[in-house]
């Protein structure tokens, strides 16, 4: 018997030790760069532009409940607006999560996606499918449960986001940007 | 020697992948007098302070009620930085009986993958994880997780978790401690209630063989959650009892989950059931009942009777429980009528915000026994914050 736990340990030293030289891989490190990173991505899939130049705008969001941090950012290519990117930070019960919005320039909402989730209960909803109803319905104004499904086990941080949201849709119109 | 080579290679072949990743991004422009991101500053980082309770009332028909402070959880959690994060529930049951619920250092190597060291959850089924007052119905939880299921089970355990956004999956693998079956003088398992009473819950816990468990979340059908968890090792017996033949039993643990909900209606369902083996020799040493085989399910469905945008809910709830702790058992045991029971509960959870709620229920109890029928009334408030 400690023949066998002695193998599994040599084995668990092996795989943390693995775990740990991936951690090298981690983009996290640096996250504006990573979140940049993610967001120009997503814009190249979203808007199928490969150079395109982001410019951050002067206008703020004003921070909300769900809504602690945000940056609007122009896009464009050349000298031609393509669309609006919102980088911003919701919070999920206890610690905030990054999110991306996608607009083109009329701020018609083209994508959501969930940049860095850091809670481990929740993080259901960076799920791709899920935030896809978002777009699809066409709405301005999301009610959890009802025009956006619920997800069991992530209660809260669904609250959080669709509120995020809300609350970014009449803040833009209030602007008229 | 051999082993550790092999990691090395791998490690050497990581670092290599890095150095290609490691590109300067060209096409992104800012202007340079610019905070590139304001974000990073709503980053809570330090002391997180959480907690949830249930203060109870239980009256079983003919009998006194007891109203008891059920449990009070108050959760800790430390940032050190961005990756790294310890978490540690502790616990009061009945006023007076402390534990330690989970004590875990959370270490987030990349997106989707983070590795977990402590007394952790084991996941299995719905409520062992899930087990906050606002996030199940009924004042009691569901019995068979309970007997069937241990919760709250948790043990010392390492292993990793993560998600797969593209796959709307949530994925866990641990190694954990197991169950005790004996501590030298007796067995500690029993037919009544299967492993429960074998959960050592990390305090001064003994351990001779190694357990494995996961869980697979799939959330990609709107409204829909369904868990598939697997358990399987060996139980565990303390110093030189464990060379005795029975004194450990096989364990396979197997769970399906499901939740849904669309609109103002919801509906969860489980099935579990765990497989033992060498149960024969374990009564023979022990003169115990353990069974050879536990298993049940339950099926609840619920209705929230206020408009879906009140920030209140009231929602009705029934719930049928089916489960036997005696599935099979061994060649010398006879099946005990009274472990497999069934149970209707129905009643209702007032949310009154986020995070609180009220709860009333009647539960009937039946057992294959005749005229075993037991009624029980439940009240209950619950808080999570």
């Amino acid at each position: 018997m400690c023949v066998k736990i002695k193998k599994y340990l040599v084995n668990l030293f092996g795989l943390v030790f693995l775990f740990s030289s991936m951690s090298f891989l981690n983009e996290q490190d640096n996250l504006s760069a990573y979140i940049l990173k993610k967001t120009k991505k997503e814009i190249t899939s979203v808007f199928l532009l490969v150079k395109f130049t982001m410019e951050k705008e002067a206008i703020q969001i004003p921070k909300s409940n769900f809504l602690k941090a945000s940056d609007l950012f122009k896009i464009k290519s050349g000298l031609e607006t393509k669309g609006y990117a919102l980088i911003a930070s919701a919070p999920s019960k206890t610690d905030v999560f990054d999110y991306l919005l996608l607009f083109d320039i009329n701020f018609k909402l083209k994508k959501i996606k969930v940049l860095v989730y850091r809670e481990n209960y929740g993080g259901e909803i960076a799920s791709k499918r899920w935030l896809a109803q978002f777009v699809k319905s066409g709405k301005e104004f999301f009610i959890p449960g009802d025009t956006i499904s619920a997800i069991s086990g992530a209660t809260i941080s669904v609250q959080s986001l669709t509120s995020s949201i809300n609350h970014v849709m009449e803040s833009l119109k209030k602007l008229k940007v | 020697m051999k082993i550790a080579f092999f990691y090395l290679i791998i490690f050497f072949s990581f670092l290599n992948i890095n150095a290609q990743n490691k590109q300067p991004f060209d096409s992104i422009q800012i202007n340079s007098n610019q905070r590139i991101l304001n974000n990073l500053s709503g980053i809570p980082l330090g002391v997180t302070i959480g907690g949830y309770g249930e203060i109870l009332f239980n009256k079983p028909r003919n009998l006194n009620a007891e109203i008891d402070v059920q449990r009070l959880v108050l959760l800790f959690g430390y940032k050190f930085d961005e990756r790294v994060q310890f978490v540690t529930e502790i616990e009061f049951e009945h006023v007076k009986e402390v534990y330690i619920e989970q004590a875990f250092l959370n270490y987030n190597i990349v997106s989707g993958l983070n590795l977990r060291v402590g007394l952790m959850l084991i996941p299995m089924g719905i409520v062992n994880e899930f087990h906050e007052p606002t996030t199940f119905n009924g004042v009691e939880r569901p019995s068979m997780d309970n007997k069937i299921i241990p919760t709250t089970w948790r043990e010392i355990g390492i292993g990793a978790s993560g998600r797969i956004d593209e796959m709307s999956l949530r994925y866990q693998a641990y190694l954990f401690n197991g169950f005790l079956s004996h501590d030298g003088n007796s067995g500690i398992l029993k037919g009544s209630n299967g492993l429960r009473s074998g959960r050592q819950k990390g305090a001064k816990s003994t351990m001779s063989n190694v357990n494995i468990a996961g869980k697979v979340d799939y959330f990609g059908v709107r409204g829909l959650r369904m868990g598939l968890s697997g358990y399987h090792g060996k139980t565990q017996a303390v110093d030189q009892q464990n060379e005795i033949p029975g004194s450990e039993i096989g364990v396979s643990m197997i769970a399906l989950d499901g939740r849904y909900s669309y609109k103002k209606f919801s509906a969860r369902g489980q099935y579990a059931s765990g497989t033992f083996s060498d149960t024969d020799l374990y009564n023979e040493i022990t003169g115990r009942d353990l069974g050879k085989k536990i298993s049940g399910y339950y099926i609840e469905s619920a209705y929230n009777i206020l408009p879906i945008t009140n920030k209140q809910s009231i929602v009705g709830f029934v719930r049928y429980e089916n489960f036997n702790t005696h599935h099979e058992v061994g060649s010398f045991l006879i099946k005990n009528p009274e472990y497999h029971r069934k149970e209707w509960t129905f009643g209702f959870s007032y949310h009154l915000s986020p995070g609180t709620v009220f709860k009333i229920d009647y539960q009937n109890k039946t057992t294959l026994i005749k005229d075993s029928n037991k009624g029980q009334f439940n009240m209950g408030v619950g808080v999570w914050f």
